[in-house]
């Protein structure tokens, strides 16, 4: 009997890398090393930045000024009616506004390339540089605050609730057409009701994008809290500013917790 | 054996009562909430009707846009230097994250050191990355490495949760196999998750950028450089029709990379990529940190 050969051990060669992965991967890394000097990077920031005086200013957090109502809680509520009315007034235009932009539901294609462009154009520019150009054209405070956000989360509200409509269910639409419907009736009844759940849970999201950004908005004039955090920045006060954020970690995390809780019983 | 069938009774269902009524309770409680914070912006019936006036003059005043005055001061490298400022910070995020991200995640990482590190993402998350560069900037001084490390330091908390959640989402099937070939931890992470989720997360890199360049040019508002810094000054002289330039150029630039990173994004996710409802999913993850399902 003699012994069951073994088999040839062969080792499957090794693939080469695809070349435009190569190629992507140079490039990457050029580009990182030529921003990195546009930037003027230096690694020195990371020892120094331990032994700069202006740590010491952020500690004791002065809380019985943070807790006063007039310093922090009243801008934090400014920042929650901003957020609140932007998020309506965001929404509610939104609604007729995404149909014109679905394929499935635009009444014609007039309609649907102009609000497609005019919308895309309005996403393109950061949401504080409209809270910046409206602070100039209608004064400085949470007037031109919500006005900006009002007309960024319709911009959000627009693109993620167009793309849920494209793609409904075309069928019942079309029954109502056959049926002899009317543009709008039709689309009412045959459409309507298959993307109200998603309507109603992306109008939580954007409520809670606008809370965020409306965070940020008194940096540029546009009113609420951030209004505080920059007086107290240009005097040095960071143990007062690290209280803020304390506070607004604190209302960021409930927040979230609220929001889960409300999409759970939604959806 | 046939059954004589009882004659329908003719009853329509009435409309439940109970969905009208809280239909109802929210309206009325979102219409309250409206008329509260109407009340909170100190508006005057006046100064709400010729706002839009205001706007519209303002508008009007940038057309024509001053593309050559903007030019000769540099617009296009300020432009430029925002997507610089976006990419450093972009990139610091990713190098920093995929490390943590494995750490982070369930089914590679003990309890013990997953915990933590995904409080810490939760954390560097919720707060807002213009704050960071707020207080940055007053640390390491004006300028663009500032912009950049407040987006990479943001950045790191997005990109490790998505990241760790990509990681959770793989086929344990090579683990195993790594795991039955005596493989050690770090090789199966090697070996075995990363050669899976790598597009995924590249491509998360890319989105990220994405959204750090508008990030970036928010940043030059409060002075850590870029088209943000030159929107400001151009904004505190109102020349409005250098201001038209600066916006005509700040479009161009988001809208062009918007491109070119999801056609790069499609391109690496052959096949494996959902329709857009997904990505606008994971845009709307990504900025509130909150997942759609």
């Amino acid at each position: 009997m003699t012994a069951p050969s073994s088999p040839p051990t062969t080792w499957p060669t090794k693939p080469r890398p695809r070349v435009s992965i190569l190629i992507g991967a140079i490039l990457a890394i050029a580009f990182t090393v030529y921003s990195a000097r546009q930037v003027d990077m230096r690694f020195s920031t990371f020892a120094d930045v331990w032994t700069n005086p202006l740590w010491e200013k952020f500690w004791p957090i002065p809380w019985e000024w943070v807790f006063d109502r007039r310093n922090v809680i009243n801008p934090l509520i400014e920042t929650f009616q901003i957020a609140i009315i932007s998020t309506v007034i965001g929404c509610s235009i939104a609604l007729p506004v995404s149909f014109a932009m679905s394929r499935l539901t635009t009444p014609n294609s007039v309609t649907y390339y102009s609000s497609r462009v005019v919308m895309n154009i309005v996403r393109a520019i950061p949401d504080l540089f409209w809270a910046k150009l409206l602070v100039t054209a209608v004064g400085v405070g949470a007037f031109a605050g919500s006005w900006a956000l009002s007309i960024f989360s319709l911009a959000v509200m627009v693109k993620l609730f167009s793309e849920d409509i494209d793609g409904a269910d075309p069928r019942p639409l079309e029954a109502a057409k056959a049926a002899g419907g009317r543009h709008i009736p039709s689309v009412a009844t045959g459409v309507f009701p298959t993307v109200f759940p998603a309507y109603v849970s992306y109008s939580l999201y954007v409520f809670e994008l606008n809370i965020r950004a409306s965070l940020v908005l008194g940096l540029v004039g546009a009113g609420g809290v951030g209004r505080v955090i920059e007086a107290q920045r240009q005097f040095f006060r960071f143990g007062r500013i690290l209280g803020i954020l304390v506070i607004i970690f604190v209302v960021v995390v409930v927040l979230e917790q609220v929001s889960v809780a409300v999409r759970k019983r939604l959806v | 054996m046939a059954v004589s069938q009882p004659t329908p009774v003719e009853t329509r269902p009435g409309r439940p009562l109970g969905p009208r009524i809280w239909r109802w309770v929210i309206a009325v409680v979102i219409l309250v909430a409206a008329a509260w914070s109407v009340t909170g912006l100190n508006v005057s019936v006046d100064r709400l009707l010729n706002a839009s006036g205001d706007a519209w003059n303002v508008i009007k005043r940038m057309w024509p846009p001053a593309f050559s005055i903007e030019i000769k001061r540099g617009v296009i490298g300020k432009v430029l230097q925002s997507i610089y400022i976006a990419w450093v910070g972009t990139v610091i995020g990713a190098i920093l994250s995929l490390p943590l991200s494995f750490l982070a995640a369930g089914n590679v990482s003990p309890r013990l050191i997953r915990l933590p590190i995904r409080q810490v993402f939760n954390a560097i998350r919720s707060v807002p990355e213009l704050i960071v560069a707020v207080i940055l900037i007053a640390v390491t001084g004006l300028g663009p490495w500032a912009g950049a490390l407040a987006i990479g330091l943001h950045s790191i908390g997005t990109l490790g949760k998505l990241s760790s959640e990509a990681i959770e989402n793989i086929d344990a099937g090579p683990i195993e196999a790594v795991d039955a070939a005596g493989g050690r931890w770090i090789s199966a992470m090697r070996w075995a998750v990363l050669p899976q989720v790598l597009p995924v997360v590249v491509s998360y890199w890319l989105f990220r950028f994405e959204i750090n360049v508008r990030a970036s040019a928010v940043l030059g508002l409060i002075g850590a450089g870029g088209i943000g810094s030159e929107l400001v000054s151009q904004l505190n002289f109102r020349n409005f029709p250098e201001v038209g330039a600066v916006l005509f150029v700040t479009i161009v630039a988001v809208i062009t990379i918007d491109l070119l990173s999801s056609a790069l994004r499609r391109a690496i996710i052959q096949g494996g990529a959902g329709p857009d409802q997904s990505r606008s999913g994971e845009a709307l993850e990504d900025l509130t940190g909150m997942s759609l399902a």
